[in-house]
């Protein structure tokens, strides 16, 4: 599988589908949002940008972890939290761009683990700033998908 | 959250690197295990329920509760032989057979219960462990006393794991206790008493900007952004030092403009989304 999570952050219009996306997909009980693993931000000025987990090679949650409880999928590349983890946070205050989280909803500690080779996020990004694919999306074919995406607001391109 | 069979303990790591499976019985079921796994783990991929107070997968096993006790027999005994052990620190070895719920397992947790509840007849865990046991009242002379401590150690071996070695078991036999001899280790990261598993830790957490656990009180740290409690200055300085001993930056000086990031309203967005220029290659 050569498929990536591509993030175009300048693409991004902070309409934060993607981060319900992420909570509703990660959600453990009905009625119970998850928090987010995907954050949209407005930086006044009039930037939008999204922020996800990097997935370091030499990641500092990983070095910081003191019972090996962050482990990389060898199939999808995404560090991922197992059942390892004594719950002491030194990931979330170690990792430099806030992407180690604390859910407090489900009590657990969170990063993006590409929903293990589907990302939800990426599925319902409407302006291709997120994509699961193997190569970013060149700007006629986002253009076209955010065309799509307004006239279809709830269309799952094809192939995704 | 992905399960994964614990590797820490080092022959078990040793051994789990080589791939190698081996065939063994639990409770009648043929089963293939990663070699080197302890009992408690194999049994938990297979749900068979075996009760366990003292494991945790991120933790060296340590054998404290006794409740996780199995029957096996190795290849090669006889036939009516078979020996009790704790499943949480006995590795997984070929034609290994197991008993997980057998009447001697079961008589065994019930004395186990019998003694934890005359130890802590406050505690809910125990006493509920106890009933699923037939166990209703100790038949032991119950201790006058509200601790629930059970002496299973998780504390003091997360403490070691986290890098403090702030908790330790202190005097002998009976009156056993845990405590925090040297109260400068202590960093208030709260994992003790968040993974003890009778509650028997207290604490107060992010009352008045403040925490107290073992008796020493803690100010707080909280993010500009979204007034989230961090930790405590210690805690966070601990991080810090781990990060730098493992060569990491310290994001001090990364900090971007949080507090000047807001939201903004869907449609208003939206006009601009044909707007965005191509950057130049
Ligand atoms: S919170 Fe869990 S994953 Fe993060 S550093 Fe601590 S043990 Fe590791
Ligand atoms: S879980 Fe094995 S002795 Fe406690």
């Amino acid at each position: 599988m050569n498929e990536r999570l591509y993030v175009t952050p300048y693409r991004c219009i902070d309409c934060k589908i993607c981060e319900q996306a992420c909570s509703l997909v990660k959600s453990k009980r009905p009625g119970v949002p998850a928090r987010p693993r995907v954050q949209s931000f407005n930086v006044e000025g009039d930037t939008d940008f999204v922020l996800l987990c990097l997935q370091c090679d030499e990641a500092s949650c990983q070095a910081v972890c003191p019972v090996d409880a962050l482990v990389r999928n060898p199939v999808t590349g995404a560090i991922e939290v197992t059942d390892r983890c004594i719950e002491c946070g030194f990931c979330v205050v170690a990792c430099p761009f806030g992407c180690m989280d604390y859910d407090p909803a489900n009590n657990e500690y969170i990063k993006c683990d590409v929903c293990y080779g589907d990302p939800a996020c990426a599925k319902y990004c409407p302006t291709g700033a997120l994509v699961w694919a193997e190569r970013p999306l060149s700007e006629a074919e986002a253009e076209q998908r955010s065309a799509q995406r307004t006239t279809d607001p709830f269309s799952v391109p094809a192939g995704d | 959250m992905r399960k994964v069979r614990p590797t820490l303990d080092d022959t078990a790591r040793m051994m789990s690197e080589t791939n190698e499976t081996v065939t063994i019985t639990i409770d009648g079921r043929d089963v293939e295990a990663p070699a080197g796994a302890y009992i408690l783990d194999v049994a938990g991929e297979l749900d068979i329920d075996i009760p366990s107070l003292c494991a945790h997968p991120g933790l060296e096993p340590f054998g404290a509760c006794r409740l996780c006790v199995v029957e096996i027999q190795k290849p090669g005994w006889d036939d009516w032989y078979r020996q009790l052990v704790t499943s949480c620190l006995y590795p997984v070895a070929d034609g290994l057979k197991v008993w997980t719920n057998s009447e001697e397992v079961r008589r065994n947790r019930e004395v186990v219960l019998d003694l934890q509840l005359a130890r802590v007849p406050k505690s809910d865990v125990i006493g509920d462990l106890a009933r699923e046991y037939g166990v209703e009242r100790t038949s032991y002379a119950e201790r006058d006393t509200d601790d629930t401590c059970i002496m299973c150690a998780i504390c003091v071996r997360a403490c070691d794991a986290v890098g403090r070695s702030a908790i330790a078991t202190l005097s002998r036999g009976p009156d056993k206790y845990v405590d925090v001899p040297d109260k400068d280790a202590c960093i208030g990261c709260l994992v003790c008493a968040h993974l003890c598993p009778t509650d028997a830790i207290a604490f107060v957490a992010d009352d008045n900007g403040k925490r107290t656990i073992w008796d020493k009180q803690f100010d707080l740290v909280t993010d500009e952004r979204t007034g989230e409690v961090l930790g405590t200055p210690e805690y966070l300085e601990h991080v810090r030092q781990r990060a730098t001993d493992r060569g990491l930056r310290w994001p001090d000086e990364m900090k971007h403009e949080s507090a000047k990031v807001k939201r903004r309203t869907y449609s208003s967005k939206l006009a601009r989304v044909g707007r965005i220029e191509e950057p130049a290659e």
